[in-house]
């Protein structure tokens, strides 16, 4: 079956009207980025709670600011993943994930994050699955904990596996038993990039993650980019482009739209304001004052931005150099002002 | 005036490589001084968030400054001025030789066989060196519910030694996990309930002998033996070894204890004050060098 027709085209559109176009109840989604820190799509998710979007199927490489938002209003049913905190040193587990699955209203799928990536990657290639070693003699690979099978789940959703995973000897080499895993396949794939083309080539600064993976991964893919481009600017040096514009659906240009996570050479991540939000899912109360004061209660992206104010952004606005912040306060000190590392002023490379 | 960053590196011979006397430091700093022991200048190491990569980074700031440190989201040496908060921070991706994504770090990286130094946290740990990182009680009706694996299993079971940093209590150093989330050198098999060494789980694959070597908590140092068990090597200043068996789950193994760990030196001190984490982000304070180095600091 061919996934597209060469006629498709993207299509640049709202916030609101490519969350109410492609996201639906009980989708499988997949967000972009690194954990809470690196370019995560966190507008979207903001807007999925905003149109009381429920039941998500979240697969993706492990949780974030967008999975955080989710689970404050209980809106993932299935996650499936391989780390299952958000905001690493600022926030690592997420409270509202726990309380939820200990309430029994959702089911949690372990895997490993380098399973996940291999998953992703054969999901991106067409395989239907791929051999990975990692990690045999783990409890990820107990059929007892097999969350999805046990509620009865597999075996009836196209994009939900049989199995779980299948234990082969190599037929080749004879090197070993490795672990056949399922191929991760999307509804809707989310990332957020530095820029986008209006055909949709898109391109991002710094690390990539799986963000290319889960595009190709999915039948849905919607890009939110810092600037909407020429796509003949683009085109000018393709090497920098990580994302072929014929995979994208639709194109949301939304300045700031990965906050409160960084993108490099833009913003950088805002630590003290994750905090605020692991505090605040601490308390039911606390969580609804916060979901109130920063989703509810803002009529737009531009007045959660607003609100966060020109102060912390002036703050976390990143260096031209090294793509982050040296502004910002993440300790309880100042960063100090460098020229070199240490150890390449010292020793080289 | 204080001094600037550059006018700091150059004190960093002049400060005497001696060890530090009690008072003089505090036990997160022991413990990343402790992790950067673990590298060599030769290594290719994967580290998780926290102290681990703190660890690493002061490693490749003081006796390894050559060991290439990859950081999961795909960064690959990278030669990072301030210290990551994520294994993706943009801070951990300066002047990195190449970025890629996760298929790089663990596909191209781990699973063919170039990382030789793993370092990583754990919530528990067994005598065999498996980790839990997924949840306690009954995994579907958790007590507790962790984050789970993450890179932990694959950088746990395929690097070539693998170091853990724990926090020691009794309920934390068990016989055996109620959930191994990375296994250690013997594997529990769930079919037959019973324990299986790694090298015969894992053989005929590259990673049969890949596991852990070494495990640092904040009451001493641990070292494995030929069988894959976990014994002690040294104990921290101010801590007994009696007080280690009664924050230990199992009979542990303590014929082998050199003595006391090593405190760290003056010079890995300042390094790691000064140029680590001068922001304080994960130690949770400054402690004032003595009167002499403070000396030496201000001169």
């Amino acid at each position: 079956m061919l996934k597209r027709g060469a006629t498709k085209k993207a299509q640049v559109m709202s916030l609101e009207e490519a969350v109410k176009t492609y996201i639906k109840d009980g989708c499988m989604i997949g967000f972009g980025g690194f954990t809470a820190m690196n370019r995560n799509p966190t507008a979207v998710a903001w807007e999925m709670v905003r149109q009381g979007i429920k039941n998500v199927h979240c697969m993706d490489r492990h949780g974030s600011a967008c999975s955080w938002i989710l689970n404050a209003v209980g809106a993932i049913k299935i996650y499936e993943t391989d780390w299952m905190g958000w905001g690493e040193m600022a926030g690592k587990l997420d409270v509202n994930l726990e309380r939820n699955y200990k309430a029994g209203k959702m089911i949690l799928e372990d895997y490993s994050h380098g399973a996940m990536a291999m998953r992703f990657l054969a999901g991106a290639i067409g395989a239907p699955f791929i051999p990975y070693y990692a990690p045999q003699g783990s409890d990820l690979y107990n059929t007892k904990y097999d969350a999805l099978g046990r509620a009865g789940l597999r075996g009836k959703d196209p994009k939900i596996p049989k199995i779980k995973f299948q234990e082969m000897a190599d037929p080749f080499y004879g090197a070993g038993n490795v672990m056949l895993l399922p191929a991760a396949r999307l509804d809707v794939a989310v990332i957020h990039v530095a820029q986008c083309g209006e055909k949709g080539t898109a391109r991002w600064r710094g690390i990539g993650t799986i963000d290319k993976e889960i595009c190709f991964a999915a039948d849905k893919v919607i890009v939110v980019c810092e600037e909407l481009t020429p796509e003949a600017d683009l085109r000018k040096n393709p090497e920098n482009n990580q994302i072929p514009y014929f995979v994208v659906d639709a194109i949301v240009e939304l300045p700031w739209g990965g906050y409160p996570s960084a993108v490099p050479f833009y913003y950088d991540y805002d630590a003290p304001f994750m905090r605020g939000m692991d505090a605040a899912s601490r308390n039911p109360e606390d969580l609804k004052k916060w979901l109130d004061d920063w989703v509810f209660g803002p009529k737009s992206w531009e007045e959660v931005m607003i609100k966060v104010g020109a102060k912390r952004m002036l703050e976390l606005k990143a260096d031209s150099t090294t793509g982050y912040s040296t502004r910002i306060l993440r300790g309880k000190k100042p960063a100090p002002r460098m020229k070199m590392p240490l150890s390449v002023a010292r020793s080289g490379y | 005036m204080a001094k600037t960053v550059e006018q700091l590196m150059e004190l960093i011979d002049k400060i005497p490589d001696e060890a530090a006397k009690p008072g003089e430091f505090i036990l997160p700093e022991l413990m990343a001084i402790q992790i950067a022991h673990q590298v060599r200048d030769d290594d290719i190491v994967f580290a998780g968030t926290g102290l681990p990569m703190v660890g690493i980074m002061t490693a490749n700031m003081l006796n390894a400054p050559h060991a290439l440190l990859i950081y999961e989201a795909g960064i690959c040496d990278g030669k990072t001025m301030h210290v990551p908060m994520s294994v993706c921070d943009q801070r951990a991706a300066n002047m990195s030789s190449s970025l890629g994504g996760l298929v790089d770090t663990f596909g191209f990286f781990l699973q063919q066989g170039f990382v030789t130094l793993g370092f990583l946290g754990g919530a528990a740990i067994d005598k065999y060196g498996g980790v839990n990182v997924t949840s306690i009680g009954d995994y579907y009706k958790p007590a507790h519910r962790f984050t789970g694996s993450g890179g932990n299993s694959d950088i746990g079971t395929m690097s070539k030694r693998v170091a853990y940093i724990i926090l020691q209590e009794k309920r934390r150093f068990l016989e055996r996990n109620e959930y191994t989330t990375t296994p250690g050198w013997w594997c529990w098999d769930f079919k037959k309930n019973e324990w299986r060494p790694k090298k015969e789980v894992w053989k005929g694959t590259p990673f049969a002998d890949s596991g852990p070597v070494a495990v640092v908590t904040n009451m001493g140092v641990y070292k494995f033996d030929n069988n894959g068990e976990i014994f002690l090597e040294s104990f921290h200043p101010g801590v007994t070894v009696q007080q280690i068996q009664e924050n230990c789950g199992f009979a542990l193994n303590v014929k082998n204890v050199k003595g006391e760990t090593k405190p760290p030196t003056y010079r890995e001190l300042f390094v790691l004050r000064e140029f680590v984490d001068a922001e304080l982000i994960f130690l949770p304070q400054k402690v004032e060098y003595p009167a002499a180095i403070k000396k030496l600091i201000e001169s």
